[in-house]
C-alpha cells in the first residue's frame, strides 16, 4: 500500500439543484410550537411542569392510598339512596383505632388466657374468709380461675383480645357453648374498666367486634337449627315457622343472658344476641331496643354509657338499616339529658389522675356523639329545626362546647353557614373557658369555606367577631390551626383589604406571643399554602403589604427555604398567566428565589437542587418586561449574579437571553444582539460541566452568526475548540455514569457544519483559522486510533474540507459573507485545505491499519468503504493518486468481506450510474480486480 | 342380654297445659328377643312438702314428714305380656293430662322446684318381667304450666323506699343510724306475671345524700307451707341484678327487667 496519497477535491458546478427542495408555507418545527400555544391557553406552566417532572411513577405508598380511595369511593356512590351503616361504621371504626392509641400499660382480666398473674379478685376481709380463700385457691386449678394480666402494651392488648376472639370460636366449635358465652361476658366486662381512658374508644371497637362475632355464632347456629343450610335472610325469617327446639334453645340463651348479674355485661350480651329474638318473636326486637335505650341510664359513667349507646345503635342499624335511625335519635336525646355527667368533678378527678388534659378527655366522646348525630341527621326531615333546637340547648347549658363541636362537625355546610353567626355568638359567650375552642372554630371555618361566593352573607361581621375571639387565644398553635380555614374563608369571601388586615393582625399576634416563631413554621406554611390555593387571583396576594412579611416571619434558614419553596410551588401551580409583568410580584418572587438560592450549599442533595432550580427556572421563564428589552436584559444580569450557584439556572438564562436577542432582531438596533451575545459569552465560563459549556458556546456562535456578529461567533468557536480536550468521557446523570461519546459526535458535527459558514479571520496569518485550530487540537488529544469517535470525526472533517473548496457553498446565512465569497476559491486557500485533507486522509489510512492490527475487521471494512465513498463522491478521480487509493480501498474491503454486502453493493451501483468518464474508468477497473 | 327402655316426648320443651294430650314414644332397645309380662306407663304428679330446719320444732310434734299430695295418677298398659323382637321397637302413646277430680285441689298445679316445696310431674314406664329378672324402668319428667291467659289489665304497684321503710333484720337494725338519707320511688308494672315473661317496672332515685355505688334488685321467692298448725314461710333469693352502677347520683327512671331463671 503506498504511503502517500494527495487528496484533490472535485469542484462541483451545479449547486442549485443538488438537493430536492420544495416551497413550504410554514416551518416544519413550527407545528409543534403551534400546539404548545393551544395548551398555553390553560397554563403554559403546567405543560412545562409536565415535561420537567421526572417522576411519572407514583410513589408506591401514595398509589396504595389512591387505590384505597378508589375502592372506598365506589360503593358510596352506589348506596346513595339508602345509607349503608355498616360501611360507614367500618370507616369510623378504622378512624377510631388510628386516633385513640396509648403508650400506657393496660390490664386485662380473664380466665381464658394463658399466663398472667393468678389472683382471685376477691377482697379478703376476715379470718374466716381468708381460710376460705386459701381453700379456694387450692381448688383453683380448673379454668374458671380469674387471672389478671397487667402491664400490657397496646399491641399486646390487641393480640390478647384477638386471642379471646379465637378462644370463643374454638370453644364454640368444640361444643363448649357455655364457655364461649362466659368468655364473651368477660370481654364485655373489660369495657367497664376506664383506667386508661385515651384507649377506651379503641378498646370499645375491639371488644365490640368480639361481641359481634359471638352474636353471629349464636345466630348462625339457631338459624341452622331452624332452617338447615338454607340461605335465608333475617328479614325473611318467620318466627311462626321456627321449630320448637330452636325456639327453646333461643329462649334458653335469653334466660342465660338475663341472669347475668352485672349491668354492663348484661346489656352488651343482650345487644349482641338482639337479632336472635327473631327466633322467638319478631315483634320483640323493637320493644327490646327501646327498653335497652332506657336501661343504659343505669350506667353512671358517661364514657361507658355513650359507647354502649354507640354499640346499640350499631346493632340496630345492622338489623333495620334505615328504620333504625329513630333509635339514634332516642339515644342522642338520652345522652343529652345526661350530658352534664361528663363534667362531673369525679370524672375530672379521674382523667386528671391519668394525666389527660380536658380537651383530650372531651375528644374521647367525639366519635361516639358523631355516630349518634350522624344517624339522627338522616331521620330528621328538617335539619335546620334540629340545629336550632340543639343550638338553643347549647346556649342554655353549661359546658356546651363538646356538643357544639359535634354539632358543627356533624351537620352539613349549608345549614351551618345559615346559623354561623348564631354559633359564633354562642362561642363568644364562653370562649374563655372552652378547651375545644380551636377545633370548634376551625370546623366552623371549614364549613364557611364552602359558602357560596355570590351570597355575601355578613362575612365581614363574621370575620370581625371571629377575630375578636381568636386574638385572645393563648396557644399559638391553636391560633394557627384556627387561622388556616378562616383565612381561606377570608380569601374567598372578603376583599383584599380585609385579608391584608387579617394578615397584619396575624403578624402582630405572632410577634406579641413571645414564643420563637420558628416552632410554628410548618403551621404558618400551611396557612400560607391555604391562602395561595384559595385566593381567586394569586397575584393579588403579593400586592398586599402584609403577605411577604408573613412569609418571612420565620427566621431559621431551613424554615425560610421550606416556606419559599412552598410559596413558589403553589404560586406557579395556580398562576394562570404565562407572563408576570407586575414589578412588585417580580420583586417578591425574586426575594423568595434568593432565599431558595441562599440555602444551597455543598451538602445540598441533588433532588433538592433540582427542585430549587426548576422553580427558579420557571420564575425566569415567566418574568416578562414586554417590549422593554433593556429592562429584561438587566433582569437577566441581576438573576445571573443572584443565582450563580445553580448551573441549570445559568443555562436557562443563556437560553432566555438568546431568545430575547432573537425576538428583538428585526426591529432592534444591533446593540441588543451584541449585548446578548456578550452576556452569554461571559456567562458560559462559570458553568461546571464542560459539555454544557461547549454546547452553549456553539449555541452562542450560532446566535452571533444569525445577527452577523462574526467576531463574537469566532470568539465563541475559539473557546469551543479550546474546550474540546476538557470534555469528559462520562457524565453523571441520574446517578449513573453515561458516556458522552454520542453527544460529542453530534456536537462536533454541528460545530463542523457551522464552520462552513463562518468567514475566516482575515487578520490571522493562517487560512481557515478556526478549522486549523481544531485540527491541531485533534492532533493534540491522544485519542485511541481505533476509537470510532476519532475516525468518524476525521471523516466529517474531510467532508467539511471538501465542501469548503467549492465555489459556492451549499448553505449561507443572510448578511454573513462566507469563505466562498471571501476568497472566491483563491488558489492559496484551496491549497491549504487540500493539504489538510491529504493529512487527514493519511491519518485515516493509519487508522485503517491500526484497526487491522487490532483485528477489528468489521470496523475496518466499514471505514474502508466510507473512505472509498468519499473519494468517489468528493475526490477528483482524474488524479491518479485518488483513483489508485480508491482501488486499493476497494480491494481491501473485498478482501475483508465479499462484495455481496449491502453497503458495498449500493456504493458500486451508485458508481455504475456515474456518467462521468473517470467514474466509468474506475468502475471498469474495479470490475477487473 | 341387655335391654334398655327410654321415654321420648314429642314436645321438645316438655311443657304441657292442663287438658292437653301428652304424646310420645316408648323406645325399647334390646339385643335379643325379650320376653315380658306387660309394659305399663304411669303418669304421676304430686306436691312434696318438706319441713325446714327452722320450723322443725313445731312440726316435729306431729309428724316428721308430710305426706305428698297426689295431683294426678293415671296408668295405661302399653303392651300385653308377650315378646319384644330384637332391635329397636317404638311404642307410641298418648295420655290426656287431666287432674284428679276427686282431689281437693282445683286442678293441676304448675311445676315448681323449690327448696321445701316441690311440684313434680313424671312419666314412668315399667316393664314387668318373669321371675328372676328385674323389671325395667324408665322415667321422664315433664312440666305443667298454666295456659296462656289473657293478660290481666296491668295494675302498676307503686312503692317508696326510704330509711324509714327499711325492715329491721339481717343486722341492719343496729346500723340504722348509719344509713344515709335517701328516697327511692319504684313502680312495678304488674304483680301478676307470666312465668316466661319478664317483670318490668322502674325505679327513680329522688334523693340521696351520698354517691351511689350501685343499686341492686333482688327477686325473692317465698315458700309458705301451710298446715293446721300455721304457716312456715321461707324466702330465697332468686335473681339479683345490678341496675345501676358507678358513683354518680342521677335521679332518673331506671327500668327493671328481671327474668326468672329456670
Amino acid at each position: 500500500m503506498p504511503t502517500y496519497y494527495k487528496w484533490c477535491s472535485v469542484k462541483k458546478e451545479k449547486q442549485k439543484h443538488e438537493y430536492p427542495s420544495l416551497e413550504v408555507t410554514n416551518h416544519p418545527l413550527r407545528v409543534e410550537v403551534h400546539n404548545l400555544k393551544h395548551n398555553s391557553n390553560k397554563s403554559l406552566l403546567k405543560s412545562l411542569q409536565k415535561w420537567s417532572s421526572s417522576f411519572e411513577e407514583l410513589d408506591p405508598l401514595l398509589r396504595f392510598e389512591q387505590m384505597d380511595l378508589e375502592n372506598n369511593s365506589e360503593p358510596t356512590i352506589e348506596s346513595d339512596a339508602t345509607v349503608n351503616y355498616s360501611k360507614i361504621w367500618s370507616v369510623k371504626r378504622t378512624a377510631i383505632l388510628n386516633k385513640y392509641t396509648t403508650g400506657e400499660k393496660l390490664t386485662i382480666i380473664s380466665s381464658y388466657l394463658p399466663g398472667g398473674e393468678k389472683t382471685l379478685l376477691r377482697q379478703v376481709s376476715n379470718l374466716n374468709e381468708k381460710v376460705k380463700h386459701r381453700l379456694e385457691q387450692l381448688d383453683d386449678f380448673d379454668e374458671s380461675s380469674v387471672r389478671k394480666t397487667m402491664g400490657l402494651s397496646q399491641q399486646e392488648f390487641v393480640t390478647k383480645i384477638h386471642m379471646l376472639d379465637d378462644e370463643i370460636k374454638k370453644a364454640w366449635e368444640t361444643e363448649q357453648r357455655v364457655k364461649a358465652f362466659k368468655i364473651a361476658i368477660q370481654c364485655s366486662k373489660l369495657l367497664s374498666d376506664i383506667s386508661v381512658m385515651q384507649f377506651y374508644p379503641s378498646k370499645f371497637v375491639l371488644i365490640s367486634d368480639v361481641l359481634d362475632n359471638f352474636g353471629k355464632l349464636v345466630y348462625d347456629r339457631l338459624k341452622k337449627k331452624s332452617f338447615g343450610d338454607a340461605a335465608i335472610e333475617l328479614e325473611d325469617i318467620d318466627s311462626g315457622l321456627v321449630p320448637e327446639s330452636a325456639r327453646e334453645t333461643c329462649q334458653n340463651w335469653m334466660f342465660k343472658m338475663a341472669s347475668i348479674r352485672e349491668l354492663l355485661p348484661r346489656l352488651y350480651m343482650e345487644m349482641s344476641l338482639l337479632k336472635c329474638y327473631v327466633f322467638i318473636s319478631k315483634d320483640e326486637i323493637k320493644p327490646a331496643i327501646a327498653r335497652l335505650i332506657t336501661m343504659i341510664r343505669g350506667i353512671g359513667n358517661p364514657l361507658v354509657a355513650i359507647y354502649i349507646r354507640v354499640y346499640l345503635c350499631k346493632v340496630a342499624s345492622a338489623l333495620y338499616g334505615k328504620e333504625s335511625e329513630c333509635y339514634f335519635h332516642d339515644n342522642l336525646k338520652e345522652f343529652l339529658e345526661e350530658y352534664q355527667q361528663i363534667f362531673q368533678p369525679a370524672m375530672a378527678k379521674k382523667f386528671g389522675a391519668q394525666l389527660l388534659t380536658a380537651d383530650k378527655y372531651l375528644s374521647l366522646y367525639i366519635p361516639a356523639i358523631d355516630w349518634l348525630l350522624y344517624g339522627t341527621l338522616n331521620t330528621i326531615p328538617c335539619k335546620l329545626t334540629l340545629l336550632d333546637e340543639l343550638l338553643q340547648l347549647c346556649d342554655k347549658t353549661e359546658n356546651s362546647e363538646l356538643l357544639l363541636y359535634c354539632i358543627v362537625s356533624g351537620f352539613d355546610s349549608p345549614n351551618i353557614i345559615k346559623k354561623s353567626s348564631a354559633i359564633l355568638d354562642t362561642i363568644k359567650k364562653s370562649a374563655e373557658h372552652m378547651v375545644l375552642l380551636s377545633p370548634i372554630l376551625s370546623a366552623l371555618g371549614e364549613h364557611l369555606c364552602h359558602a357560596d361566593v355570590y351570597r355575601q352573607l355578613s362575612s365581614e361581621a363574621l370575620s370581625q367577631t371571629w377575630w375578636k375571639i381568636v386574638s385572645n387565644m393563648k396557644s399559638t398553635a391553636n391560633f394557627l390551626q384556627v387561622l388556616e380555614p378562616w383565612i381561606q374563608f377570608a380569601c374567598t369571601q372578603l376583599s383584599a383589604q380585609h385579608i391584608n388586615m387579617l394578615l397584619r393582625g396575624t403578624i402582630r399576634y405572632m410577634i406579641k406571643c413571645g414564643k420563637p416563631i420558628d416552632d410554628y413554621s410548618s403551621q404558618i406554611q400551611l396557612v400560607v399554602k391555604r391562602m395561595l390555593k384559595s385566593i381567586p387571583d394569586v397575584e393579588e396576594l403579593f400586592l398586599m403589604d402584609a403577605f411577604m412579611p408573613l412569609v418571612e416571619l420565620v427566621q431559621t434558614s431551613n424554615a425560610r427555604t421550606m416556606m419559599a419553596k412552598t410559596v413558589l410551588l403553589v404560586f406557579f401551580e395556580r398562576c394562570n398567566s404565562v407572563q408576570i409583568e407586575d414589578h412588585i410580584i417580580i420583586a417578591s418572587l425574586m426575594r423568595l428565589c434568593c432565599i431558595l438560592h441562599e440555602a444551597i450549599n455543598a451538602v445540598t442533595v441533588e433532588d433538592e437542587l433540582k427542585i430549587s432550580s426548576d422553580l427558579i427556572n420557571k420564575y425566569i421563564q415567566t418574568v416578562s418586561y414586554q417590549d422593554d428589552a433593556r429592562e429584561q436584559l438587566n433582569f437577566y444580569v441581576e438573576c445571573r449574579s443572584a443565582f450563580i450557584k445553580l448551573d441549570s439556572v445559568l443555562k436557562t438564562l443563556v437560553h432566555a437571553v438568546h431568545a430575547l436577542a432573537n425576538r428583538a432582531r428585526p426591529s432592534r438596533s444591533r446593540w441588543l444582539s451584541r449585548a446578548c451575545a456578550a452576556y452569554s459569552f461571559v456567562t458560559v465560563p462559570s458553568l461546571q460541566c464542560a459539555l454544557c459549556r461547549a454546547q452553549l458556546y456553539l449555541l452562542g456562535a450560532h446566535a452571533a452568526l444569525l445577527v452577523a456578529c462574526v467576531g463574537q461567533a469566532e470568539a465563541n468557536l475559539k473557546a469551543f475548540v479550546s474546550l474540546i480536550p476538557d470534555i469528559p468521557l462520562y457524565v453523571q446523570e441520574d446517578g449513573q455514569n453515561k458516556p458522552t461519546h454520542v453527544k460529542v459526535v453530534g456536537l462536533l458535527s454541528n460545530f463542523l457544519s457551522t464552520l462552513l459558514i463562518l468567514p475566516d479571520n482575515v487578520d490571522s496569518s493562517s487560512k481557515a483559522y478556526i478549522l486549523s485550530g481544531f485540527i491541531k487540537t485533534m492532533e493534540r488529544i491522544h485519542w485511541r486510533k481505533t476509537d470510532p469517535l476519532y475516525y468518524t470525526l476525521l471523516l466529517r472533517t474531510l467532508d467539511l474540507l471538501c465542501n469548503l473548496t467549492q465555489e459556492k457553498y451549499i448553505y449561507h446565512i443572510d448578511g454573513v459573507i462566507s469563505n466562498d465569497e471571501l476568497y472566491g476559491s483563491e488558489e492559496e486557500f484551496i491549497d491549504v485545505l487540500e493539504n489538510y485533507a491529504t493529512n487527514i486522509c493519511q491519518e485515516l489510512l493509519v487508522v485503517l491499519k491500526a484497526l487491522g492490527d487490532a483485528k477489528e475487521t468489521n470496523k475496518q471494512y466499514n471505514l474502508a468503504l466510507e473512505l472509498f465513498w468519499r473519494i468517489i463522491k468528493r475526490g477528483d478521480l482524474r488524479e491518479g493518486s485518488m483513483t489508485s487509493l480508491a482501488i486499493n480501498l476497494w480491494v481491501l474491503s473485498q478482501k475483508l468481506q465479499d462484495s455481496n454486502n449491502k453497503f458495498a453493493k449500493t456504493l458500486l451501483s451508485a458508481l455504475e450510474r456515474d456518467t462521468s468518464e473517470e467514474g466509468r474508468l474506475l468502475f471498469d477497473k474495479l470490475n477487473e480486480t | 342380654m341387655t335391654a334398655s327402655l327410654t321415654i321420648s316426648l314429642k314436645r321438645v320443651n316438655k311443657i304441657y297445659h292442663e287438658g292437653e294430650i301428652i304424646a310420645g314414644v316408648v323406645i325399647v332397645d334390646t339385643a335379643a328377643d325379650l320376653r315380658h309380662e306387660g309394659l305399663t306407663l304411669t303418669m304421676e304428679g304430686s306436691v312434696n312438702l318438706q319441713i325446714s330446719s327452722k320450723n322443725a320444732g313445731i312440726f316435729d310434734a306431729f309428724s316428721n314428714n308430710i305426706r305428698p299430695i297426689n295431683l294426678i295418677n293415671t296408668s295405661i298398659e302399653l303392651a300385653a305380656a308377650g315378646k319384644m323382637p330384637i332391635g329397636v321397637t317404638e311404642i307410641p302413646f298418648e295420655m290426656p293430662l287431666v287432674g284428679r277430680q276427686s282431689s281437693m285441689s282445683l286442678g293441676l298445679l304448675e311445676t315448681y322446684h323449690g327448696v321445701f316445696v316441690n311440684v313434680m310431674y313424671t312419666l314412668k314406664c315399667s316393664m314387668k318381667r318373669s321371675f328372676l329378672n328385674k323389671p325395667l324402668n324408665a322415667s321422664c319428667q315433664f312440666f305443667v304450666q298454666y295456659k296462656q291467659q289473657e293478660r290481666p289489665p296491668s295494675k302498676p304497684v307503686r312503692c317508696e323506699v326510704s330509711p324509714a321503710t327499711l325492715r329491721a333484720g339481717g343486722g341492719a337494725g343496729a346500723a340504722r343510724g348509719t344509713v344515709p338519707h335517701f328516697q327511692l320511688y319504684a313502680e312495678i308494672d304488674s304483680t301478676v306475671c307470666a312465668l316466661d315473661r319478664p317483670i318490668t317496672g322502674k325505679i327513680r332515685v329522688d334523693e340521696c345524700s351520698v354517691a351511689i355505688k350501685s343499686i341492686e334488685l333482688q327477686l325473692v321467692r317465698v315458700e309458705t307451707c301451710g298446715s293446721a298448725e300455721g304457716y312456715s314461710k321461707d324466702e330465697f333469693e332468686l335473681n339479683i341484678a345490678v341496675i345501676f352502677e358507678d358513683d354518680y347520683l342521677v335521679t332518673e327512671n331506671f327500668p327493671i327487667l328481671l327474668l326468672r331463671s329456670k
